[in-house]
C-alpha cells in the first residue's frame, strides 16, 4: 500500500503552496491532482492579487476594505493576518520567477479594483492566475514529491475521529487505490459546476470539500456564493474586474451608466455584489437588452491599452462572444464566480477533524466573509496554503500510523462498482444539468422563501436519483464517465448544503439577497453557519465572528 | 441571441490500444449553432448519445491547455474552434487526437514526453549564491525589460505546437516548440543568472534540428509564436558561444554565401558546415549530386545586383531591422 507523509489533494495555487511549505518542513509529500497542475483552475483567474506595498497604501487599509466587503462576517483577526502576510507573499512570488507588470521606476504596477481604497492589485496582464501558477509549479519543480496526476479523489478514511488516508481513482489505469496519510491538506478548489452558469471550469466539482462534509468536518458559511458581475452573455466566461479597473463602463439598454444609481462614489468599482444585484435589478426592471444582459464598454480606453493590459480578454470576446472589445461594446450578465463558504479552517488551516487541513477557495477560513473582494483569492491560496501546509507537516512528525487493510479499500469502493455492473439507472450527466438547472433557477443572485424551498425539494429528489445512477462506460482506461458519476455525487451533496444555509437565514447579506428579508440583520445573523452532515441532510449550527477593531457599520460605496 | 443552426456531421476518432484492434470513426449528426465550439459540440456528445467518448476538457475558454486536438487536420484548441468554418471549408469536421504523443484512448494522449521536455530545459529561475535576491522587496524590472518575454508568458502549454512539429515527429532529440519558447523566457529573464549555460547546452541539446517551418506558430492558440523565439535563441546562442555546431555553422555559412554571390555555393556551404573531415563523411551524397545536377557543386557566378544584397548586409550590420528596408 502506498504510504505517505502528507497528501495534498489539489494542484492549484494552494495545494502547491502547502506541497512547498510541507516539503519545505522536512516531511515527504504527496501531491494528488485530477488534471495536470499547470491546467488548474487557479491559472484561469485574470485580474490580480492584492498587497498593500504603495507608498500611499496601508495594511490597514486592506485590511478595512476587506472587513467591509466581508459585510462583516469576515474574522478580523484572521483577515489581519491576511492582509499581513500580502506584501510578503507577492514578493516571495516574485522572486520564485513571476511575470509581473511593471511601473516605469520598476516596481510592481498596481491596478485598482472593486472594492478596494486605493489601486493595490498587482497584476500580470489579465493573466494573474496562470503567472502565479507557472511560477509556483516550475518552483515546486526543483523540489523532491510524488505527483499523482490525473487521479479523482473518491473518499477521504477516517478512523477514531483522525485522517488515515485517501481513497483515490487512477484516471489512466482505472483504479481504485487506498493512500495511507498521516495528514491531508484539502485543496481540491470551488465547486462553482453545481450551477449552469458559472465561469467556473468544468473540473470545478468540490470533490475535497465533499469528501471531508462526509466524514464529519464542518463545512461553513456555504449560503454564500459570490456571482461575478461580467461574465460573458452565452457561455458565462469570465472578463475581468480589471476591465472595470482599467476604466470599463457598464451601460444598460438606455445608455445610461447606471452604477451611479446604486454605488454614487465609486460606480463600477462597487464590490461585486453590489455591481451584480445592480445587473439584474436593470435586467429585471427592463432596462436591460434583449436575452437579458447589459453592456460592458471598453472601447473609450483605445486599442492600444486594451490589447496591452486586457489581451486575454480581448480574445475571449472575439472568439466566444464574437465581438471585438477595441469596437464594440461586450454582452455581459452575472455568473456564480465564488465559494466563500467551504470547508471551515482556523488561520492554520486545520479542520475539527484531526490530520485534516484545508486551505483555498476549498476552505472557509474566513477572511470573505459574505463576499469577496477581487484581489483578495490569489492572494488567500498562496497565504493559506503556506499555513496549512506548515500546519500538515508539523502535526504529520508526530502523527503515528495507522495500519489500513486492502478491506477498507474494498468497502470504501462497493457502491462505486455498483454504478458500474447496473443495466438499467441514469446517466450521470443528466442529473448534472437538472442540479444546475434548480440552482441557477432557485438559488441565484436573489432568492426568496419559497424560491429556496423548492430547491431544497429538487435537489432531494436528485440526490435520490443518484443513488441510482448508471456508469454506461466499462472500459478502465480514461474512464471520463464514472469521473462524471463521482463529481456529480459531489456536488448534490454540496448544493443541499448551499441551499439549505440558504433557506435558514433569513437576512441578506454581502452575496447572499433575500428578496423576503432584505436587510441586514446583525442582531440575529452576525455569525457563520456551520453545516454537519446528519442522516437527513445538512444539521446546521452557528459560530460567533470574530471581531478586533472594525465594528459593523451600513455598506456604501 | 437565437441563431439559425446548422446540421453538424462529426467523424470522431475511437481507439482503445489494447483492446480495440483498430482506430474506427464514429459518426455524430447534431443540429447546432455555427458558432458552437467543437469541445461544446463534444460534451452533447457525451451527454446525450455516448457518454464513453473520451476526452481532456476543463476551463473551455482557453486558459488550462486541456482540450488540444486535430480538428480538420489542424492541432487546435476545441474550446475555440467554431464549428461554422471548420464545416463551410470542409463539409464535416474530423476530430482525431494530437499528433507526436501515443493515444490512450480516443481524444486523450499520453503527453509524458511533452512534459518531459518541458522539464528537461529546467524552467525555473538558476540563481547565482553570490547575487542573492533582495531581501523583502521584488527584484526591479523595467516595462521594457517585461516586453523581452515577447508573448511567451502566455503559454498554456497546450502541445498543440508539439501535435504540430515534423522535427518532435522526425527526432525524438528535438525538445519540440513549447521547452524552446520556455527556454527563451528563461534566456532574456533578467533575474535568471544561468543565461550563457543555457545557451551553450541547447545548442547541443536539439536547438537546432528546427526545421524553420513555422507550423508551431501557425498552431499556437495564444500567439507565442514559438518558431521566433526558436530563431531570436539561435541568434543568441551564435552570439553567446559562436557557431560551433552543424546548425549554427550552416546558418552561418549560409548568410556569408549569399552576401559574397547573392546565390548558395553548395560545396562551400557544405564545407563550412560540416568542416573539412566532416565533408569526407557526405562523399555519398556528393556522388549522387555529381551525378544528378553536377552544376551544384561549381561555385555559382556572383547574381545580378550582388551590390543590392551588399547594401541590405550593410543596413543590417548597421542595426536597422527587416522592417527599415524598402
Amino acid at each position: 500500500m502506498r504510504k505517505h507523509d502528507v497528501v495534498v489533494v489539489g494542484a492549484g495555487l494552494a495545494g502547491q503552496r502547502a506541497a512547498l511549505a510541507a516539503i519545505d518542513a522536512g516531511r515527504e509529500v504527496a501531491v494528488f491532482s485530477k488534471l495536470h497542475p499547470l491546467r488548474s483552475h487557479s491559472g484561469a483567474a485574470q485580474g490580480g492579487i492584492n498587497a498593500a506595498v504603495g507608498k500611499e497604501d496601508s495594511v490597514d487599509t486592506h485590511i478595512y476594505d476587506t472587513v467591509k466587503g466581508s459585510d462583516y462576517l469576515g474574522d478580523q483577526d484572521a483577515i489581519e493576518f491576511f492582509c499581513r502576510e500580502a506584501g510578503p507573499t507577492v514578493v516571495e512570488m516574485e522572486h520564485f520567477g513571476t511575470i509581473f507588470n511593471r511601473s516605469a521606476d520598476g516596481s510592481l504596477a498596481r491596478r485598482p479594483f472593486g472594492g478596494a481604497g486605493f489601486p493595490r492589485t498587482i497584476y500580470a496582464a489579465d493573466r494573474t492566475g496562470l503567472a502565479l501558477l507557472q511560477a509556483l509549479w516550475e518552483r515546486l519543480g526543483t523540489e523532491e514529491f510524488t505527483l499523482y496526476e490525473e487521479w479523482d479523489l473518491t473518499s477521504l478514511v477516517v478512523r477514531e475521529g483522525t485522517v488515515r488516508g485517501i481513497v483515490a481513482f487512477d484516471r489512466r489505469k482505472g483504479e481504485f487505490a487506498l493512500i495511507e496519510a498521516k495528514a491531508v491538506v484539502m485543496a481540491t478548489g470551488p465547486f462553482g459546476r453545481v450551477y449552469g452558469r458559472t465561469t467556473n471550469a468544468h473540473s470545478c466539482t468540490g470533490d475535497g470539500v465533499a469528501a471531508a462534509y462526509a466524514v464529519g468536518a464542518a463545512l461553513k458559511d456555504m449560503e454564500f456564493v459570490q456571482f461575478h458581475p461580467t461574465a460573458l452573455l452565452e457561455s458565462g466566461i469570465l472578463i475581468t474586474e480589471g476591465a472595470r479597473g482599467e476604466g470599463g463602463l457598464l451601460k444598460n439598454a438606455l445608455g445610461e451608466r447606471f452604477m451611479s444609481k446604486y454605488a454614487p462614489h465609486v460606480f463600477e468599482l462597487a464590490s461585486r455584489d453590489v455591481v451584480s444585484r445592480a445587473i439584474v435589478t436593470e435586467i429585471l426592471e427592463g432596462r436591460g437588452f434583449p436575452g437579458g444582459y447589459v453592456h460592458l464598454e471598453l472601447m473609450h480606453l483605445g486599442k492600444e491599452r486594451i490589447e496591452s493590459r486586457l489581451q486575454e480578454i480581448c480574445d475571449f470576446a472575439r472568439h466566444f462572444a464574437g465581438v471585438d472589445p477595441v469596437t464594440q461594446p461586450l454582452p455581459i450578465s452575472p455568473a456564480q464566480h465564488y465559494m466563500m463558504g467551504g470547508i471551515g479552517t482556523d488561520i492554520h488551516g486545520a479542520t475539527n477533524v484531526r490530520g485534516l487541513f484545508a486551505a483555498g477557495e476549498a476552505a472557509c477560513v474566513s477572511i470573505h466573509g459574505s463576499n469577496r473582494l477581487g484581489g483578495n483569492s490569489l492572494l488567500e491560496t498562496l497565504v493559506f496554503g503556506k499555513e496549512a501546509g506548515i500546519a500538515a507537516a508539523a502535526y504529520a512528525a508526530h502523527a503515528s500510523v495507522s495500519s489500513l487493510t486492502e478491506d477498507d479499500l474494498a468497502t470504501a469502493i462497493a457502491p462505486i462498482r455498483a454504478w458500474s455492473h447496473r443495466t438499467d439507472g441514469e446517466d450521470p450527466s443528466v442529473l448534472r444539468s437538472e442540479m444546475q438547472r434548480v440552482m441557477d433557477q432557485y438559488v441565484g443572485i436573489y432568492r426568496t422563501e419559497a424560491d429556496l424551498l423548492e430547491g431544497v425539494r429538487r435537489i432531494r429528489e436528485l440526490k435520490k436519483r443518484f443513488a441510482r445512477i448508471r456508469v454506461v462506460d466499462q472500459s478502465l482506461v480514461y474512464n471520463v464517465n464514472l469521473s462524471d458519476a463521482l463529481e456529480v455525487g459531489h456536488m448534490l451533496e454540496l448544493a443541499e448544503v448551499i441551499v439549505v444555509g440558504a433557506y435558514a437565514r433569513t437576512e441578506s447579506r454581502g452575496a447572499h439577497s433575500r428578496r423576503d428579508y432584505p436587510t441586514r440583520d446583525d442582531a440575529h445573523w452576525m455569525k457563520h453557519t456551520i453545516a454537519h452532515r446528519g442522516a437527513d441532510g445538512p444539521q446546521l449550527s452557528y459560530a460567533p465572528v470574530a471581531f478586533t477593531r472594525w465594528e459593523p457599520k451600513e455598506r456604501v460605496y | 441571441m437565437s441563431e439559425e443552426t446548422v446540421t453538424a456531421t462529426f467523424d470522431v476518432y475511437r481507439f482503445e490500444p489494447g483492446k480495440d484492434a483498430a482506430p474506427r470513426y464514429d459518426r455524430y449528426v447534431l443540429d447546432l449553432p455555427p458558432h458552437t465550439p467543437v469541445l461544446t459540440a463534444l460534451l452533447k456528445v457525451r451527454a446525450e448519445i455516448d457518454p464513453s467518448l473520451t476526452l481532456r476538457y476543463s476551463c473551455r475558454s482557453a486558459i488550462c491547455g486541456s482540450c488540444a486536438m486535430q480538428i480538420n487536420s489542424k492541432s487546435r484548441l476545441a474550446c475555440e474552434a467554431a464549428i461554422g468554418p471548420e464545416l463551410e471549408r470542409d463539409g464535416r469536421i474530423v476530430i482525431e487526437p494530437m499528433r507526436n504523443q501515443p493515444v490512450l484512448r480516443d481524444l486523450v494522449v499520453d503527453q509524458e514526453s511533452f512534459w518531459r521536455n518541458y522539464s528537461k530545459i529546467e524552467p525555473h529561475l538558476i540563481l547565482d549564491p553570490r547575487h542573492p535576491m533582495p531581501e523583502g522587496r521584488e527584484n526591479p524590472m523595467t516595462p521594457e525589460e517585461v516586453d523581452r518575454f515577447k508573448e511567451t508568458p502566455r503559454c498554456i502549454a497546450c502541445a498543440a505546437c508539439y501535435s504540430a512539429c515534423p522535427a518532435v515527429e522526425a527526432d525524438p532529440a528535438f525538445p519540440g516548440p513549447m521547452a524552446l519558447a520556455k527556454l527563451f523566457r528563461f534566456v532574456v529573464d533578467p533575474r535568471d543568472q544561468a543565461h550563457q549555460d543555457r545557451l551553450v547546452r541547447i545548442q547541443t541539446d536539439g536547438l537546432w534540428l528546427c526545421l524553420r517551418c513555422h507550423l508551431c506558430t501557425e498552431a499556437c492558440p495564444k500567439d507565442v509564436r514559438p518558431s521566433e523565439r526558436i530563431r531570436d535563441l539561435k541568434e543568441m546562442a551564435i552570439a553567446a558561444q559562436g557557431a560551433t555546431e552543424h546548425g549554427s555553422r550552416h546558418a552561418v555559412g549560409f548568410k556569408e554565401n549569399i552576401r559574397e554571390r547573392g546565390q548558395l555555393n553548395e560545396m562551400k556551404l557544405a564545407r563550412q558546415t560540416f568542416g573539412p573531415i566532416g565533408l569526407l563523411a557526405q562523399a555519398p551524397q556528393g556522388i549522387r549530386i555529381w551525378r544528378k545536377k553536377p552544376e551544384l557543386l561549381r561555385a555559382p557566378h556572383p547574381i545580378e545586383g550582388q551590390d543590392e544584397v551588399e547594401k541590405i548586409y550593410e543596413a543590417l550590420d548597421n542595426g536597422k531591422t527587416k522592417e527599415d528596408l524598402p
